[in-house]
C-alpha cells in the first residue's frame, strides 16, 4: 500500500515536470511568434495571386440560429482565393431553408464531385452565382467526420480548412496560417489554429468588436482552460511537432494526405485526433518528412456552453472520443518506430489525459487512508495538496504570461485580475468536476453509448446584446 | 456625424426634386427662376412674394430651403430679361426696405441653356448663397457642367480612407465614408454617390457579392464602381470588371493615377 502512495506522489511530481517542460518550450517560441504576428505583412499577402487556395469546410447540424451569421463572416476573410462549402447533415431543423433563402441559392444541375472517400448520400448542391465562392452540400445524416468527407469529395483546391459552424474566424485568421503553410509547404501537413471563447464578447457584422472574457462562471472557467490548453501546450508540443490534436473549430490541412489516409473516421467523436493521428502514421511509416504545426496568431472565437448539462456531455465525449483513439492506436504507445509521436506523445495522452482521472482518484483516496490510518502526518497531506495546487496555478499563469507577452487581445486590467482569480478557482470544484465527467464518458465508452449528446446553440445576436449591455 | 448630415441632405433633396418636377410638368413653356439668399428679414418669403406679386402682376411662387434659408421663385412665363429685370427691382427694394441687407441672386429660366435637374438647381442655390460678388449672377452652361461629383469612399483602413478623403475633396469632389460593406450599402441608397471607390475586403458583405448589391439597389442612377484594393488575383479582376465595375486600383496605389482614371469616369 505504500508502495502505491509512493508511485502516486512520482507520478504527479512527473507530470508537473512534464507540464512545466512543454511550458518552457512554449515559452522559448513566443517571442518568434509575437514578432511574426506583429511584422508580417498580411495585407500583401492577402492578395496575393502566390497564396494557396483553399476550401474552407463548414458542417452544420441544427444550425439555423447562427449559420446565416457565420456564412456571412466566412465570406468576408482577407484571402485571396477560397470558398466555402456549408455541409448540411441532415438537419431535423430550417438549416437548409434559411440559407437557401438568404443566398438565393438554386439546386446544381450537375455538380461535379471528383472526391473518393466514401459518404452518405448527397442529395443536392446548391450554388448562386452572385456568390460564386459559396456552395451548399446537403446530404443524409451521417455525423460530422462523414460531412467532412463529403466536403474533401466536393472541395476544388488543394489545401481544406474545417471550421464548426459556431465558430467566427479572424479576418486574418486564414491568411496567418497560410503564411505558416508557405514557409514550408512541402512538409506541413495539418496547422492548428488557437480557438478562444467569444462568450461574453461584443459581436457587430459576424466580427468579434470588442474583447473582454465572458459573465457566466463555466464558459470563463473554459476561457482560462483554453488558454492554458493551447498557448501553454500546443505552441511547446509543436516545437516538437508531437502534436497530437489540431482542433476540429479550426485547423487547415493538405487535402492529398488527408485522402491518402481515407479521410476522416465516422461513427465516433474525437474525429479531429484521429485525422491528426492518421496522418503522423501515415507519414512516419512512409518515412515522409513532415510537420503538424500550430498557429497561435490565427484566432477562432467560438461559443462555450454555458449550461452544466452541456458542458458536461461535451467533455463526457471528448472523453469518450480520447479513450477511442488512444486504444485503437495502442500499437504506438512506446513505439520506437513513432518516434516522438509514440515515445512521448501517445504515453503522455495515454498515462497523463486518459488515465489521469484513477491516478487522482486513487492517490487521493490512498492519501487519505495513510492519514487516517496515521501512518502520515495530516500536514504532509496538506503540504501535498497544496504543493500540487501551486504547480497547477503557475501553469495557468504561465499561460496568461504567454498571453500578455504575444496577444494582449484582453485590453482591460480588471479582466487580467479575473483571469488570476478564476485560474485559482478552478482547483475549487472545476477541476474536480472535469475528472468526473472524464470518467463519466469512459463509461459511457464501455456501455457503447456512442450519441453525440445534445449541443444546443444561442444565437449571435442574443449573446452581442448581453455583452453589449453589460 | 454622417447620420445627421445625410437626413438633413435629404430634406433639400426633396425640395430639389420638387422644383424639378413642377418646372418638368407645370411650366414646360417658359420659367424663370430665381434663387434669393438675404440673412435678416424674419418675414423674407412674404415680403418677396408681395413684392413681386406687385411688380409682375402675375402668379409666381416662393418656396424655401428650410436648412440653408435660400428662396426659390419661380416667374411663369419670363424671359431671361424679364427675370433680371425683376431681380434687379426686388435687390433694390430689399436694400431700401430692410437696413443692412445683402441681398445675393442667381437667376436663369428654363427651359434655356441647361436643364432644371436637382443639381443644377441646388447647384443655383449654392451659388446664390456662397458666391463670391454680390452682383445678380446669371447661371450658364458652363458652371453646370462643372458640377462636382459624388464620392463614396470605402475602406476600413483609417489612413487611406484619410487620404483619399483629403485628395478628393482638394479637387472638388464631395465625398463619405464607410468602414464597412453594410453601412456602404445604406449610404449609397440614402446618399446617392456618383462613384463608389472601395475595398474589395470589407466587413459585412464584400468582393463581388457587395459589387452584384450595388447593381441592384434601388437607386435613380447606379453608382460607377472603382476598385482599389489590395487583391491581385487575376481571376477576381476579371470577374469584377464582368460585374460591371468601371475600373480597378491595386494598393500600393499612384495617386496620381487613381485621380486620373476616376476623372475618367466623370467624363
Amino acid at each position: 500500500m505504500l508502495v502505491y502512495g509512493t508511485v502516486a506522489i512520482y507520478y504527479v511530481m512527473f507530470v508537473n515536470i512534464l507540464y512545466f517542460a512543454i511550458m518552457g518550450l512554449s515559452f522559448r517560441s513566443i517571442g518568434t511568434i509575437a514578432r511574426r504576428a506583429k511584422y508580417s505583412s498580411y495585407q500583401t499577402l492577402s492578395g496575393s495571386e502566390l497564396v494557396p487556395s483553399v476550401s474552407l469546410l463548414v458542417p452544420a447540424y441544427n444550425e439555423e440560429l447562427t449559420i446565416i451569421e457565420n456564412v456571412y463572416c466566412l465570406m468576408t476573410l482577407n484571402y485571396p482565393t477560397y470558398e466555402v462549402i456549408v455541409i448540411n447533415d441532415g438537419s431535423s431543423d430550417d438549416t437548409l431553408s434559411v440559407l437557401i433563402k438568404e443566398f438565393k441559392l438554386e439546386k446544381m444541375h450537375n455538380p461535379e464531385i471528383r472526391g473518393t472517400i466514401e459518404t452518405q448520400n448527397v442529395r443536392g448542391i446548391y450554388h448562386n452565382p452572385d456568390y460564386p465562392h459559396l456552395f451548399i452540400i446537403d446530404k443524409e445524416n451521417g455525423g460530422k467526420a462523414d460531412s467532412l468527407n463529403a466536403g474533401i469529395n466536393f472541395s476544388h483546391y488543394p489545401l481544406i480548412s474545417s471550421i464548426d459552424a459556431d465558430s467566427l474566424l479572424e479576418k486574418d485568421a486564414l491568411i496567418r496560417m497560410a503564411r505558416m503553410y508557405m514557409e514550408n509547404p512541402e512538409e506541413t501537413v495539418a496547422i492548428g489554429g488557437d480557438v478562444r471563447i467569444a462568450n461574453g464578447c461584443l459581436i457587430e457584422n459576424g466580427a468579434v468588436k470588442r474583447v473582454s472574457l465572458p459573465r457566466k462562471i463555466w464558459p470563463m472557467f473554459q476561457s482560462i482552460e483554453y488558454l492554458k490548453a493551447f498557448l501553454g501546450g500546443r505552441i511547446g508540443w509543436s516545437r516538437m511537432n508531437g502534436l497530437i490534436i489540431v482542433s476540429g473549430a479550426f485547423g487547415l490541412f493538405r487535402k492529398d494526405y488527408v485522402i491518402a489516409v481515407g479521410g476522416y473516421r465516422g461513427g465516433y467523436p474525437g474525429e479531429d485526433m484521429n485525422i491528426i493521428i492518421k496522418l503522423h502514421r501515415y507519414m512516419l511509416s512512409h518515412k515522409i518528412p513532415y510537420k503538424v504545426a500550430f498557429c497561435p496568431e490565427a484566432v477562432c472565437w467560438t461559443q462555450a456552453p454555458d449550461t452544466y448539462k452541456i458542458i458536461s456531455n461535451q467533455r463526457m465525449r471528448w472523453g469518450r472520443g480520447n479513450l477511442k483513439n488512444m486504444i485503437e492506436n495502442r500499437g504506438m504507445f512506446l513505439n520506437p518506430k513513432y518516434k516522438v509521436m509514440g515515445l512521448i506523445t501517445v504515453p503522455y495522452n495515454v498515462l497523463f489525459e486518459t488515465l489521469n482521472p484513477y491516478f487522482r482518484i486513487t492517490g487521493l483516496l490512498a492519501l487519505a487512508g495513510y492519514t487516517f490510518l496515521d501512518m502520515t502526518h495530516w500536514r504532509i497531506l496538506l503540504t501535498f495538496m497544496l504543493l500540487n495546487f501551486l504547480s497547477g496555478y503557475l501553469l495557468s499563469v504561465g499561460a496568461v504570461i504567454l498571453e500578455e507577452i504575444a496577444f494582449r487581445r484582453y485590453k482591460k486590467l480588471s479582466d487580467l485580475w479575473k483571469m488570476l482569480l478564476f485560474s485559482a478557482l478552478k482547483f475549487v470544484g472545476y477541476h474536480q468536476l472535469g475528472v468526473l465527467w472524464r470518467v463519466q464518458g469512459h463509461i459511457q465508452y464501455l456501455r457503447k453509448n456512442n450519441s453525440w449528446g445534445t449541443m444546443t446553440r444561442q444565437s449571435w445576436k442574443e449573446e452581442s446584446e448581453t455583452a453589449s449591455t453589460a | 456625424m454622417p447620420e445627421s448630415l445625410t437626413l438633413e441632405r435629404k430634406q433639400q433633396e426633396g425640395l430639389y426634386h420638387n422644383l424639378e418636377e413642377r418646372l418638368n410638368k407645370t411650366f414646360p413653356e417658359l420659367c424663370g427662376v430665381m434663387f434669393l439668399y438675404c440673412p435678416g428679414p424674419p418675414q423674407l418669403e412674404s415680403l418677396v412674394s408681395e413684392f413681386l406679386r406687385q411688380e409682375t402682376g402675375s402668379d409666381i411662387e416662393v418656396l424655401k430651403d428650410a436648412s440653408t434659408s435660400t428662396l426659390a421663385v419661380l416667374l411663369p412665363g419670363s424671359t431671361l430679361n424679364q427675370a433680371h429685370y425683376q431681380a434687379l427691382l426686388l435687390k433694390r427694394h430689399l436694400e431700401e426696405t430692410v437696413p443692412e441687407a445683402d441681398p445675393r441672386i442667381t437667376l436663369t429660366v428654363f427651359p434655356g441653356q441647361v436643364d432644371p435637374t436637382p443639381g443644377v438647381l441646388k447647384q443655383m442655390a449654392e451659388s446664390a448663397r456662397l458666391g463670391p460678388s454680390a452682383d445678380i449672377h446669371i447661371f450658364t452652361k458652363e458652371e453646370a457642367a462643372s458640377e462636382p461629383g459624388r464620392i463614396l469612399i470605402v475602406d476600413n483602413d483609417d489612413t487611406i480612407r484619410e487620404f483619399l478623403t483629403i485628395r478628393l475633396n482638394m479637387q472638388g469632389y464631395e465625398t463619405l465614408e464607410a468602414l464597412d460593406g453594410t453601412s456602404a450599402l445604406e449610404l449609397i441608397e440614402k446618399w446617392e454617390p456618383d462613384l463608389v471607390l472601395t475595398e474589395l475586403n470589407l466587413y459585412g458583405i464584400d468582393g463581388l457579392p457587395f459589387i452584384n448589391q450595388i447593381q441592384k439597389l434601388p437607386v435613380e442612377n447606379t453608382p460607377k464602381i472603382v476598385v482599389l484594393t489590395e487583391q491581385r488575383v487575376e481571376r477576381t479582376i476579371s470577374q469584377c470588371f464582368q460585374h460591371g465595375v468601371d475600373d480597378y486600383i491595386t494598393k500600393p496605389f499612384s495617386p496620381v493615377e487613381l485621380d486620373a482614371r476616376i476623372h475618367r469616369c466623370f467624363q
